[in-house]
């Protein structure tokens, strides 16, 4: 009695085993996923996952990549670096992916080189400067603006519409005072440092006066020693580099030591969760957005808010954030890119690549200003817009374009 | 020890040599076969798992010598395979030596380290020992190579060794196979190496201060000295196991080197058996093996459950804390003992008594 029960656990286990496999049979396009559902970036991470997942079911409904379903392999890595390393190996060695879609900056730069010399495409949600310079990632792409251009354009936003506008600096202005800037980000992370040298460089362009940097880890809970540290310094500007958790933490502790200074923030460490988290903390807060809001008003956002609904009714709206949208950017790029490649019948490493850096002024909507990917600059842009949080709302402060507005340093902010 | 009846021996040396009759010997040369020839012609996913099996095997040696050769709790072994690693890749990236050349340095100075790091060794035992051991740990890979070491070279992909970056002399090993061969010969090197001190002089004397290191210092052992030597040793093995991890990493990261690997380790010899070299090898064979065919029992249930394949790095974990727990209760002697019980149930076949 026990052997037949224990023979027919194996058979409906070698059953459930072996007719996913025939049913897999017709033709689809296998993609990786690596997202962290559960690690120190999961407060953006997971709905950016749940993103990815919608995103692809609306691609499958609409066509998939002319007619091939596109399979989805997901995975939480966890913010581990020796994770992601496993998890890249198996979708080349056992999965057998066509493109990848990455998350952190440390496991993206460092996989790089192998990336390159495996010729598979890798499409990040980091958007480190470092991956967007095809001369030493050509295998890196990224769908928003780089940190560095995220962080200059922040800096130039602060600067133009409230250091030279606001009335509360109009002394200092008027003495002749240079504006003090310090940053805040956990040094030893590779997200977190990877804007510092073009930060340091863009002060010294707007002629700002660069104070200490403070090390802030990832799970902080408390910051008040990194803002003591800086009182003395005055700063009139902080620079977050973080991600939402913990600049809510610090905006708050600011706050709380009656810290006089402005912020502007990564585009990581600014979404809808930082108004809830850091509450009047938030207030009168900078930074950048790659694209639309969750739920403003923008081509294709009612198909965003239709799919999650639809595929995730477990997460109540309200919850849902600017995160989800980017990475709906993030898959409709990559389906653009497929399209193509596959159209010229060369749905492979080299042939996507070409796909990608074939991509002119193009935009999926959802507000994302237009993606122009070259063969010699993988910056998807320069133009990136800046958000102030005027009473829990995110307003449009300005729209910076560092390539009009600097242009002979554009080229060589690449990699930067 | 099992013998057949008509073989006598007549020297010591006859009675301790390894492999005593030829069925064993045959055994053995069935082995060698299988591991040259029959693994590798499994294909690219068996091969990187034989090489988890490989690093898992070198990682674990040197916990075996302290804890289960020498007494000495340690919970910081994945410091001294850290260094062993950094070095390597220092070695190769900055001063552009040979990888062999770097590997020696690197295991060299891991056990230097790991002996820095025993010093308290001579004071305390048991629960204290824990706690330095530990703090190997967090000194080693939390502090100095997250907040220094890691940072050489500037940020970006420094410490990134793509395929083929890693040469001995003409041979490049960039491919599974090849990190297979190296594998192969280095754990070969190490267990055999391992096996024989166990049976010299310093051997005998570890082995009498794990039993009673009183009795051992009255015995005239010089226990602060051996139990220096086998911080050395077990650092020098670490220092070789992050060595040659490295050619299989692409890149080298202080989050390869948490504390939760030096843990795993310390797990894998429980469940293999602690003062067993059998103990580390089926040790590490049935955790690695495990966690894989885990892996193919999780993805055909992913498709209607998401949240089995997302959420797969947890579900590893909790296996493996079970597994542990699971043999503690039922196998505390771990799976060299029952491979023993296994092999003299068939000596003895069929009048078993």
């Amino acid at each position: 009695m026990r052997m037949k029960t224990l023979i027919r656990i194996a058979c409906s286990f070698l059953m459930a085993t072996l007719l996913p496999l025939q049913a897999g049979a017709q033709s689809e396009v296998k993609l990786g996923s690596l997202n962290d559902f559960t690690g120190p970036t999961s407060d953006v991470g997971k709905d950016a996952a749940l993103g990815i997942r919608e995103a692809v079911g609306y691609v499958n409904d609409t066509g998939g990549i002319n007619g091939k379903r596109i399979k989805l392999l997901q995975y939480d890595y966890g913010y581990r670096v020796p994770e992601a390393i496993t998890t890249y190996k198996r979708f080349r060695d056992f999965d057998k992916v066509v493109a990848v879609f990455g998350w952190g900056t440390g496991d993206t730069e460092a996989l790089a080189p192998t990336v390159a010399k495996d010729k598979l495409p890798y499409l990040s949600h980091s958007f480190s400067a470092f991956l967007a310079d095809p001369k030493k990632t050509p295998y890196n792409f990224i769908y928003g603006t780089d940190y560095s251009s995220n962080a200059r354009a922040a800096m130039t936003a602060w600067y133009d519409q409230v250091w030279l506008k606001d009335p509360r600096f109009k002394a200092e202005r008027d003495k002749g005072v240079k504006p003090r800037f310090v940053s805040f980000y956990m040094k030893a992370c590779p997200y977190c440092s990877a804007a510092i040298k073009a930060l340091n460089d863009h002060a010294a362009i707007l002629g700002f006066e660069v104070g200490p940097d403070q090390d802030v880890p990832l799970t902080a809970l408390d910051v008040k020693s990194q803002i003591i540290a800086v009182e003395g310094f005055k700063p009139h500007l902080i620079w977050h580099g973080n991600i939402v958790m913990s600049v809510a933490t610090a905006l708050k502790d600011a706050r709380a030591l009656g810290l006089k200074a402005d912020h502007i923030v990564n585009n990581w460490g600014f979404d809808e969760n930082l108004v809830k988290l850091a509450g009047p903390a938030a207030e009168g807060v900078i930074g950048p957005a790659v694209n639309a809001f969750y739920g403003e008003k923008a081509p294709l956002m009612d198909k965003v808010v239709e799919y999650a609904k639809k595929m995730t009714p477990g997460v109540p709206q309200q919850n849902r954030l600017i995160r989800t949208v980017q990475s709906w950017v993030d898959v409709l790029l990559m389906r653009e890119a497929l399209v193509r490649a596959d159209k010229a019948g060369k749905l492979n490493g080299p042939g996507i690549k070409e796909a990608f850096e074939s991509i002119r002024d193009w935009t999926p909507g959802l507000g994302r200003p237009p993606i122009t990917i070259t063969p010699t600059d993988h910056r998807p842009g320069s133009f990136v817009r800046v958000y102030r949080i005027q009473k829990g709302k995110f307003n449009l402060l300005e729209a910076v374009d560092l390539k009009k507005r600097w242009p002979e340093k554009w080229d060589m902010w690449l990699g930067y | 020890m099992y013998l057949p009846s008509g073989v006598y021996h007549e020297t010591y040396r006859a009675d301790n040599a390894w492999w005593q009759t030829t069925f064993v010997r045959a055994k053995m040369a069935l082995l060698v076969v299988l591991l040259l020839v029959g693994v590798p012609l499994a294909g690219n996913y068996p091969l990187s798992i034989a090489n988890v099996i490989g690093y898992t095997i070198l990682s674990a040696l040197g916990v075996q010598l302290l804890i289960g050769y020498c007494g000495m709790i340690t919970l910081g072994h994945a410091a001294f395979i850290a260094v062993g690693a950094y070095v390597t890749a220092i070695g190769m990236l900055r001063y552009g030596l040979p990888y062999s050349v770097s590997m020696v340095l690197g295991a060299i100075l891991a056990g230097l380290w790991s002996v820095l790091f025993g010093l308290p060794s001579a004071k305390v035992k048991g629960f204290y020992l824990i706690m330095t051991t530990m703090a190997a740990q967090f000194v080693t890979v939390d502090f100095i190579i997250t907040q220094y070491v890691s940072r050489v070279g500037g940020r970006g992909h420094y410490f990134s060794l793509p395929p083929g970056t890693i040469t001995i002399g003409p041979w490049v090993i960039d491919t599974e196979l090849k990190v297979y061969y190296l594998m192969i010969c280095l754990v070969t090197l190490c267990t055999v190496g391992m096996a024989n001190l166990l049976r010299t002089r310093v051997g005998r004397a570890w082995i009498a201060i794990r039993d009673n290191d009183i009795a051992a210092e009255m015995m005239g052992v010089n226990v602060v000295r051996y139990k220096l030597l086998a911080f050395f040793v077990a650092g020098v093995l670490g220092g070789i196991a992050g060595a040659f991890w490295i050619s299989s990493l692409y890149v080298v990261s202080a989050e390869h080197f948490q504390f939760s690997w030096s843990i795993w380790i310390v797990g894998v010899i429980l469940i293999g058996g602690v003062g067993s070299l059998h103990g580390v090898i089926f040790g590490s064979v049935f955790v690695t093996v495990l966690l894989e065919a885990l892996k193919f029992a999780v993805i055909p249930l992913s498709d209607a459950f998401p949240a089995l394949s997302t959420g797969f790095l947890y579900i590893k974990e909790g296996v493996f804390g079970l597994a542990i727990v699971l043999f503690l209760l039922y196998e505390p002697h771990g799976l060299a003992y029952r491979w023993q019980q296994f092999k003299n149930y068939f000596n003895l076949w069929p009048f078993a008594y």
